[in-house]
């Protein structure tokens, strides 16, 4: 057995597992009762989802107005919440796809889970273009499909078009992508499970699985395959995303830059909700050797490098300000950081460019107490950085005579707290439900069975 | 019976063509069987149906009268009878009932024009809480009983001598004050006192001093090149505002023939809209108004070499020495006035304006106004009677004493004492809640009437709409009461016939004169005679001012007026034009005098005067005097507590009424009389923080065109100004600057746009009132405008530049600009929003899903956006829905459309005549009622047309123009007779 390692190079999973004991490991908290805690978490997500369904069932029968919305203001917690939890979806693709496509075996431990993550925030980020609308039955009119109505079609120039084909195709993929990464395993439950309805459940979703050579190639080539087609997406998604904003004419959003911007918010908030849930559930699932320090390490510097490419983007912007000369776009700057909003964009700078600096010491990115802290923060810091965007742009645009404030009301706070218990009820099921670790793949990144050292071929 | 048979091929009986079809009618039920029992049930359901139905008066015009076509609006000639100004009215009439007030553009007076008052009270007439029939002792009784009842105790008055009064505002119809004359000649002693509720009474005692007769100049505006005003609001609430604000404007027009440009100075304690459009804006405390007038008065008199005993007087304020020389200048063409309730300074603006030579010329005697008659006295007079207990007998038409006047509860107590108190009140108000019996007049929609506001100008009411309750026209009942019995019609026709008709002589027959007349509305006939003997000065007291660290001033409000209209939520919702406040009122205090005190917009102060206190909010209004604390008049009132509960109900909504159910207090109890008027100012003997917050529904915050001085201070190129020097001289036209886009869609027919003169504009806000009725936009209440969801399609932007006596305030309409690159079109996803062939930005509410991606992208957020379902439950009220404007429903976007309906009319109208549309056809509504004329609307493409010619204006500039979005609405410059 491979019991040397390498001095350079620690092992991706730790423990010096064999193939069975993976299984095993995996698979044990699918198997037995599930825990107080979890009963615990389940129960508290299902309430804040309670109080989310509650506040939309009042949103729905009463109108828009039961937000704090008004006349200059009209997105703020909807859009900020629609683009928080697209951003925090991003980092599933960015896992699967282009880590796997360069290679980053490291990626195995945690891309499951993020993947998952992705399509529960996906999920929520989903709502809230439907309940933002003021005639939200009427949604399926963002449909170009012949209608009797003239023909009228949609209106190709709007950006709001282009975000319903944007994230109904990101959806798709993402959904299809894990489901096909989740058929070796699948079967691996399948032949685990008793005859019942868990077997039979299995057996009908891992499509008949057999474990054969010619399936695990046509497997192998679909995943590679599907990776290469999501990759884009994780540009194309939020970049589109951020049109919403740049296509328009108000001084804040109207810039070029928010595509990159985006994108690099969109991964870097999503690698801190990643980090987030796996610090958790390496602690409550007891997977330490399989989501190791070193892969936390890994992914705090995913996460230093997209704050950085941040905060330049927060400098850039004022840059840009500055020199275009644009008095309104220059107030609208000045406005964000030292108007009556500024708080929030200073909770903004502090959570996501400040707080991450901590990671360039390699003795901090080992101390996941404060990692978790950090990766709390920064998952503020992007709401934030949404919201400043949104709101503090709106607030004060052209007319003076217009300008006003925004406060939230509890309809929209409980809102926003029910979208935080639907992805949280939607992953404790997943932790209960499907194997958070992907077993076929965590497999074959093991030490186990190689006859070199150096655990790594 | 034997049956034969043919052949052998004869089917049998049993042996039928179709068996298995006829099987279906040999067993079961067949289809006579379903026949019979259909015919029975048909016959049975329509026996059922034979009971009678209930009888409904829905009789369709079989013979359609000849001048009656269902869906097509009719335009009668009106007068308005919303204050006492009389301006003439077209009351729009769809399908039999008046949905709209217009102006009538042949009313002498207000020459087409309407106010925001005017243009709201249509919403009376269809006012669910009107009284529907006479009261006695506060329950309804019948017209027969409660004349019976009167008339036998006003015998017994008549027999015993006993005290009988008539209290009224200025009466305008020469008919009802014939009618009350005869009313009251029937009783030994009885009086008929009259007072203002917004009183001038020391204008009419002061020109009783120096001329002989209690007479109102009719003043001319129009005439005059040199204007000083001495705290008279002419522009927004004094008088006659909308004649005023018209002949104010042609004043002071580059555009117009010829081109002329007066200069205005105002003297005033606080911010009015007459302050605003101002040159130059003088503040001045009330105790010292006087001094200045008399320092004024010494001048000009040092002018004119006459001597003049004024007492001693020091040196004169800085601005006087140069007013006096241009008053000089311009003598016979100049025009002081003031709205002092101080005879002393009325009698010296009298003095000025007889030695500037003004009268016959800016002031005309020889027609003198009847807007104000009100005789504070008087008044007083008949108080303690009241508190006496003298008066037998107190007729209460159209005023409402126990809120209008100081001491209101002790009054209220001594009406109830009165044996026979009636009311004339179209509501149950704080006066006729008191009195013994109520005889509700009509609406002025509903009655005849008629009004001469200026000796000579005789306006006519006429009924558009079957009075809606069981009411009675005053004349009717003040006739009933003597025991005539005719309609207000005929007594109105009689009363033509012997005292208006002789005074004219251009038609012979009455009949036709009378036609012509109520088919205008508004007739110019020979002046009635009044006494008046030339100036003579009288001798002035002056009594040193009473200096105190705070004044109280109370004053109308451009909507609320005196609270007589507290019951329309239109107006309760009207943003006053400076303030930008709605549904509250509130003490207005100076920067300097909020920092001095500690006091933020929204802090309850308490003040004290006159022995009173009373607690309001705080609003900080730059350029106030630092002494004052103003308060509006007219709030408080008993009728507003119907609307603790308007606007959309939801989980965060609160009331849009105070603590004690009514919206904003009362300021009436802190008014005095004094020195024989009524006093609108008072030393104010503490104010101070309580430590209360009341949060304001303001539309517009503080912010000026330069945005916080923290932020950069920019001032933003949304107003422009010029001095007049600027103005005249006509600089080449700046040449549009090269745009990458040509333009992607022709547009060959009309182009419809607007130019808005921010010259004449002045802020008054009939527009929104005008737009609100035209476009049923919806009443929100206080906690929704407070969330800033006000609905107004169109806004007034107040803009204040400088500080203090250099405060200068810009008035902008601001409504869709109807873009020709229109941000919001591009953003719709389901283009709910499109540019139409004419270069309109329609709204397709149908389509709309309610994104408010397009309100966002507006630059000029004037979309605005159904944050719910807006209460239309008063079925009354809906009755003055436009038909041609759709109702708009929760969750839809919608703005200004330039009156789109008005343009398809006019092009319908203009099709069926064949004919091409004349420029001037089509008037929106903002248009139609402006005072000033600041709004022209009109065809673009067409180079002859009046807009097409006042876009060349070398003033006329567009908001936010860098933005290249090509705005429909074309501004002109605001210009101003200064320096700089």
């Amino acid at each position: 057995m491979a019991t040397v390692y390498s001095v350079l190079r620690r092992p991706l999973i730790e423990g010096d597992k064999s193939l069975s004991r993976v299984t095993e490991d995996v698979c044990a908290s699918m198997e037995r009762k599930p825990s107080a805690l979890w009963w615990g978490a389940f129960l508290a997500a299902l309430t804040a989802l309670l109080a989310g369904v509650a506040a939309v069932y009042h949103l729905l029968t009463t109108g828009i107005g039961t937000w704090g919305l008004n006349r200059t203001v009209g997105w703020a917690f909807d859009i900020t919440n629609f683009v928080f939890w697209i951003g925090i979806g991003h980092a599933g693709t960015l896992i699967s796809a282009i880590l796997f496509l360069f290679r980053q075996s490291w990626r195995t431990s945690v891309n499951r889970s993020a993947e998952a993550m992705t399509i529960f925030a996906v999920m929520c980020a989903g709502i809230f273009p439907l309940i933002h609308m003021g005639r939200p039955w009427l949604a399926f009119w963002m449909f170009p499909y012949p209608n009797s109505r003239g023909s009228l079609w949609i209106n190709f120039r709007s950006p709001l078009v282009w975000d319903f084909f944007a994230i109904s195709t990101y959806f798709t993929i993402s959904l299809v992508f894990w489901y096909m990464g989740l058929l070796p395993d699948l079967a691996t439950i399948r032949d685990r499970a008793r005859p019942g309805f868990r077997r039979s459940i299995t057996s009908f979703f891992c499509l008949g699985w057999d474990g054969s050579y010619r399936t695990w190639l046509h497997y192998e080539t679909v995943y590679k395959l599907l990776a290469g087609l999501a990759t884009p997406l994780v540009v194309s998604v939020h970049t589109i995303v951020s049109w919403d904003f740049a296509t328009s004419v108000i001084p804040g959003w109207h810039t070029t830059i928010l595509p990159p911007y985006f994108v690099a918010g969109a991964i870097f908030s999503g690698m801190s909700m990643v980090l987030t849930l796996m610090l958790v559930v390496r602690k409550a699932m007891r997977l330490e050797q399989y989501i190791t320090v070193d892969h936390v390490d890994k992914m705090c510097k995913l996460i230093l490098v997209t704050s950085m490419m941040v905060g330049l983007a927060y400098l850039t912007e004022f840059f840009t300000a500055a020199y275009s000369g644009n008095r309104y776009e220059r107030f609208a700057f000045i406005n964000r950081a030292l108007g009556p909003m500024g708080w929030s964009y200073w909770v903004m700078v502090v959570c996501n460019v400040l707080a991450p600096q901590m990671f360039w010491s390699k003795r901090l990115r080992g101390n996941l107490a404060l990692v978790f802290a950090i990766t709390v923060f920064v998952n503020i810091g992007m709401w934030f950085e949404r919201f400043v965007i949104v709101v503090t742009s709106l607030h004060r645009d052209y007319l003076p005579s217009s300008w006003s404030s925004y406060a939230p009301t509890s309809i929209e706070i409980a809102t926003l707290i029910g979208s935080f218990g639907l992805f949280f009820s939607c992953f404790l099921l997943f932790c209960r439900y499907i194997p958070v670790i992907a077993i076929s793949e965590v497999k074959g990144v093991l030490s186990y069975g190689r006859s070199r050292p150096g655990g790594r071929s | 019976m034997t049956e034969y048979w043919k052949s052998l091929n004869e089917p049998s009986s049993e042996q039928d063509e179709f068996p298995e079809l006829l099987q279906i009618g040999s067993h079961g039920f067949g289809r006579r069987g379903f026949l019979k029992a259909a015919g029975f049930s048909f016959a049975g359901a329509m026996l059922a149906g034979c009971s009678r139905a209930p009888v409904e008066k829905a009789i369709p015009h079989l013979n359609k009268p000849e001048e009656i076509t269902p869906g097509v609006a009719y335009h009668y000639a009106s007068t308005c009878g919303a204050c006492s100004a009389g301006c003439g009215l077209l009351v729009k009439v769809r399908d039999g009932r008046p949905v709209k007030l217009e102006g009538n553009p042949q009313h002498a007076l207000s020459r087409g024009a309407l106010c925001a008052v005017g243009q709201a009270s249509i919403l009376g007439l269809y006012d669910s809480l009107r009284l529907k029939s006479p009261l006695r002792g506060g329950t309804q009784a019948g017209w027969e009983e409660v004349d019976r009842e009167i008339t036998a105790e006003l015998d017994a008055f008549r027999r015993d001598r006993k005290a009988v009064r008539f209290l009224s505002p200025a009466i305008l119809s020469p008919t009802l004050r014939h009618m009350i004359d005869r009313f009251l000649q029937g009783f030994p002693g009885a009086r008929h006192v009259v007072y203002d509720p917004l009183s001038c009474s020391a204008i009419l005692d002061a020109h009783q001093a120096t001329h002989g007769a209690r007479v109102l100049p009719h003043y001319r505006f129009e005439r005059a090149e040199v204007i000083a005003g001495f705290d008279a609001d002419f522009l927004g609430t004094w008088i006659s505002p909308v004649e005023f604000t018209a002949g104010y404007a042609a004043g002071r027009s580059l555009e117009g023939e010829p081109a002329r440009f007066s200069y205005h100075i105002q003297f005033e304690p606080r911010l009015s809209i007459t302050g605003s459009k101002a040159d130059r804006r003088i503040r001045v405390a009330p105790s010292e108004l006087e001094t200045v007038v008399a320092h004024l008065a010494a001048l000009i008199a040092m002018k004119a070499g006459a001597a003049l005993d004024l007492g001693p007087l020091g040196p004169p304020p800085a601005p006087l020495e140069p007013l006096a020389d241009r008053l000089w200048n311009a003598r016979g063409r100049s025009l002081v006035v003031s709205g002092s309730q101080d005879v002393t300074t009325q009698v010296l603006v009298n003095y000025l304006n007889h030695t500037l030579g003004n009268y016959g010329a800016t002031l005309d005697l020889d027609r003198p106004s009847a807007q104000r008659q009100g005789n504070d006295r008087q008044l007083e007079g008949l108080i303690g009677e009241l508190r006496e207990g003298q008066v037998a007998a107190l007729f209460v038409y159209g005023v409402n004493p126990v809120y209008d006047l100081p001491d209101g509860e002790a009054l209220a107590r001594a009406i109830q004492k009165v044996p026979l108190a009636v009311s004339f009140a179209e509501r149950l108000d704080e006066t006729a809640s008191v009195s013994r019996y109520v005889c509700p007049d009509h609406h002025y929609l509903e009655s005849w009437g008629d009004a001469e506001p200026v000796s000579g100008v005789l306006s006519l009411t006429q009924p558009v709409i079957r009075p809606l309750g069981d009411t009675r026209s005053v004349l009717e009942s003040l006739a009933a009461w003597q025991g005539i019995r005719k309609s207000a019609y005929d007594l109105s026709r009689e009363s033509w016939q012997a005292s208006v008709f002789p005074r004219q002589t251009q038609e012979k027959s009455f009949q036709t004169w009378s036609d012509k007349a109520v088919h205008d509305g508004c007739v110019e006939v020979a002046p009635a005679r009044t006494a008046i003997r030339p100036f003579s000065m009288v001798a002035v007291e002056r009594k040193p001012p009473a200096r105190a660290a705070f004044e109280l001033v109370l004053y109308p409000k451009a909507g609320m007026l005196d609270g007589r209209h507290a019951y329309n939520p239109w107006l309760q919702e009207l943003p006053d034009p400076i303030t930008k406040v709605t549904w509250d009122n509130y003490a207005c205090l100076s920067p300097t005098a909020a920092a001095n005190l500690g006091v933020s917009d929204g802090d309850v102060v308490r003040l004290e005067a006159r022995g009173k206190t009373l607690e309001l909010p705080a609003l900080i209004q730059p350029g106030q005097h630092d002494r004052v604390v103003a308060i509006a008049l007219g709030y408080g009132r008993k009728e507003t507590q119907r609307f603790a509960k308007i606007g959309p109900a939801w989980l965060h909504r609160r009331l849009s009424v105070g603590e004690d159910g009514y919206v904003g207090k009362a300021a009436s109890p802190l008014l005095a009389f004094s020195g024989s008027t009524l006093r609108y100012s008072a030393v104010c003997d503490k104010i101070g923080k309580t430590g209360r917050r009341q949060e304001l529904a303001a539309t517009q915050h503080h912010h000026n065109i330069h945005v916080p001085k923290e932020l950069g201070g920019e001032r933003r190129p949304v107003i422009e100004e010029r001095t007049l020097e600027e103005a005249r001289r006509r600089g080449p036209e700046t040449g549009h600057a090269a745009d990458l886009w040509p333009p992607d869609h022709a547009v060959p027919g009309q182009r419809w746009g607007m130019a808005i003169d921010l010259t004449a504009c002045t802020g008054c806000s009939a527009c929104v009132i005008a737009c609100q009725v035209e476009n049923n936009v919806p009443v929100v209440g206080k906690d929704e405008v407070r969330r800033q969801r006000e609905m107004h399609w169109i806004r007034l932007d107040r803009y204040y530049s400088g500080e203090g006596d250099s405060l200068t305030v810009a008035h902008q309409p601001m409504l869709c600009q109807h873009c020709e690159h229109a941000p919001c079109e591009t953003v719709c996803p389901v283009l709910a929003t499109v540019h139409s062939a004419d270069g309109l930005n329609q709204q397709v509410y149908n389509r709309c899903v309610g994104t408010r991606y397009c309100a966002n992208n507006c630059p000029y957020k004037v979309r605005r956006f159904n944050w719910f379902d807006y209460p239309h439950e008063d079925k009354l009220q809906n009755m003055v829905l436009n038909p041609d404007v759709t109702v708009r429903s929760r969750g839809v976007m919608e703005k200004c459309s330039f009156c789109i309906q008005r343009i398809q009319e006019a092009r319908i109208e203009a099709r069926r005549r064949g004919e091409e549309i004349e420029d001037g056809d089509i008037r929106t509504a903002c248009q139609q009622t402006c005072p000033a004329g600041a709004i022209v609307f009109g065809d673009m493409n067409d180079p002859e047309s009046r807009i097409s010619k006042l876009l060349e204006s070398p003033r006329r500039y567009h908001v936010l123009e860098d933005l290249n979005v090509l705005p429909s609405i074309g501004y002109l410059a605001l210009v101003r007779n200064r320096d700089t």
